[in-house]
């Protein structure tokens, strides 16, 4: 009997010898549920740690499917397509609460950055080329630039409960600057109803979510691209329960005559926007902000996008200009370990 | 004072062959259960090309004969350029480019997606990176 009790002990001597220093194959700890899957013109990942894990990350995909289904100028019947369609013939038209919101949040900013960030751009960015389904992408001709123009303005977009409306015909609106941010804290709050510990969600690496802690318990590190070489990286943010989304120049554009032409227009000209940025990063709890403020800001240029963060209070940002600084706002400070330096570039602390 | 207690085992001679087999099956088992649970992942650095969900193609980065140029038959074609370990869409005929201006990558992990064709250039395996100073890029 004695020698049954002591085989068994041993047993358990075994198992534990063999578990310690062996992190974990098959341990929920360890390993993440993961989907991987094309939505809203992107490539997105989700990585979901916990029990509920593959629950979970089976919940983010088929949310961010149904979302797509609400807000793509591509689906014949989603809600932005069935507003398009009706502009400028009175009708208030019926819409998902989650499209109304959406729609709303955007306005609010767009006042908020002085109509440098605008959902019903839409009409500029097809002229352009760099429309969702766009088949190439071309100088305008400024007469019909001209006429486009005219039809972005988001004070005509408007909202109210369970419906929109755009006022002027021809005009169309495009969730593409919000879409993915607000879609990240969809997620999040999804993520909240599922016996899960941490999550990675990785919406088109322009919108990351880092949500709770890496499973060894320090805080997610997301790397920063360096614009200029894509090998490199300015810097790692070490995040936790933050949405970080990120705008740049340098991955979609076209070259014409000699000249390098981006997709991220501003509202006010038609133009690329160049105001001596070459990067946008946003820091916030609130997705749907995040993402429109590092399309906003990059529009802006540093000294106005540095204003307004001291004005706001609710994200932080890292500003890489084209003049090699990098102004990070001081919220980040502490959770920023600065790389750019081996890529020319110095960073300056942006204090309130 | 009451009577001094003697274990059963004061009484026992030294260690015996029984005992040495036990502690030997017990390293043993220990060592196999570590490799067991060691951490998945790790392997040769592994090119996949993934279309539309099925993967068209893989390659072994490390093994001789990985071509220097790879042609995919896409709806939208296109081909990659491999130098060393690293690897890069040279051309493509999509009407964004975006695989292109994504530029080389070349350490696990890293992806270049053409959306068009609804294809993932993925780099797997390799080394392992859970050193790498980063979980994450974004841009």
């Amino acid at each position: 009997m004695k020698k049954i009790g002591s085989l068994l002990g041993l047993g358990v001597l075994t198992l534990l010898l063999g578990a310690c220093g062996a992190p974990g194959r098959g341990s929920a700890a360890q390993t993440p549920a993961v989907r991987e899957f094309f939505a809203m013109d992107t490539f997105m990942s989700v990585q979901v740690w916990g029990a509920g894990g593959e629950a979970a990350a089976a919940a983010l995909q088929t949310e961010t499917v149904r979302l797509e289904g609400l807000f793509s100028r591509a689906r014949a019947e989603s809600d932005i397509t069935r507003l398009n369609a009706r502009a400028g013939d009175g009708t208030q038209v019926p819409l998902s609460p989650e499209t109304v919101q959406v729609l709303a949040a955007a306005g609010e900013v767009r006042r908020a950055v002085g109509g440098t960030f605008d959902v019903t751009v839409a009409p500029v960015m097809d002229l352009w080329g760099f429309g969702a389904g766009g088949t190439g992408c071309r100088v305008p001709d400024p007469q019909a630039l001209s006429r486009c123009l005219a039809l972005v303005d988001g004070g005509k977009l408007e909202t109210g409960d369970g419906w929109a409306r755009l006022e002027e015909p021809g005009m169309e609106a495009d969730l593409g600057g919000i879409a993915k941010g607000y879609t990240a804290g969809r997620l999040v709050e999804l993520l909240g109803e599922y016996e899960v510990s941490s999550a990675l969600l990785n919406l088109g690496t322009s919108t990351i979510a880092a949500v709770g802690a890496r499973p060894d318990g320090t805080p997610w590190r997301v790397a920063l691209r360096d614009p200029r070489q894509e090998e490199g990286q300015i810097m790692v943010l070490a995040l936790s329960d933050r949405i970080l989304s990120t705008s740049g120049g340098y991955e979609r554009f076209f070259e014409a005559d000699g000249s390098i032409y981006h997709h991220i227009l501003d509202p006010r000209t038609g133009w690329p926007a160049g105001s001596g940025l070459l990067s946008v990063t946003v820091v916030a709890e609130d997705g749907a902000l995040s993402d429109v403020l590092s399309t906003a800001l990059y529009v802006l240029g540093p000294e106005a996008a540095v204003d307004l963060w001291r004005t706001a209070g609710d994200f932080e940002c890292v500003l890489c200009q084209t003049d090699g600084v990098v102004l990070v706002t001081e919220g980040l400070e502490d959770q920023m370990t600065f790389g750019g330096e081996d890529y020319g570039y110095t960073c300056e602390i942006v204090r309130r | 004072m009451g009577t001094p207690v003697r274990s059963s085992a004061a009484d026992r001679p030294g260690p015996r062959l029984w005992d040495g087999a036990v502690v030997l099956a017990v390293l043993i088992a220990a060592g196999a259960l570590f490799w067991w649970l060691r951490p998945a992942g790790g392997g040769a650095l592994t090119l996949t090309i993934r279309l539309d969900g099925a993967v068209a193609a893989a390659y072994d980065m490390t093994a001789p004969g990985v071509p220097e140029t790879i042609s995919i038959d896409a709806p939208w074609p296109l081909w990659l350029e491999r130098s060393g370990n690293r690897v890069r869409v040279a051309q493509s005929s999509c009407p964004g480019r975006d695989c292109v201006h994504t530029g080389w990558i070349g350490r696990a992990g890293e992806q270049i997606i053409c959306l068009p064709n609804k294809l993932i250039i993925s780099l797997t395996g390799g080394q392992d990176t859970s050193t790498d100073n980063f979980d994450v890029i974004a841009g």
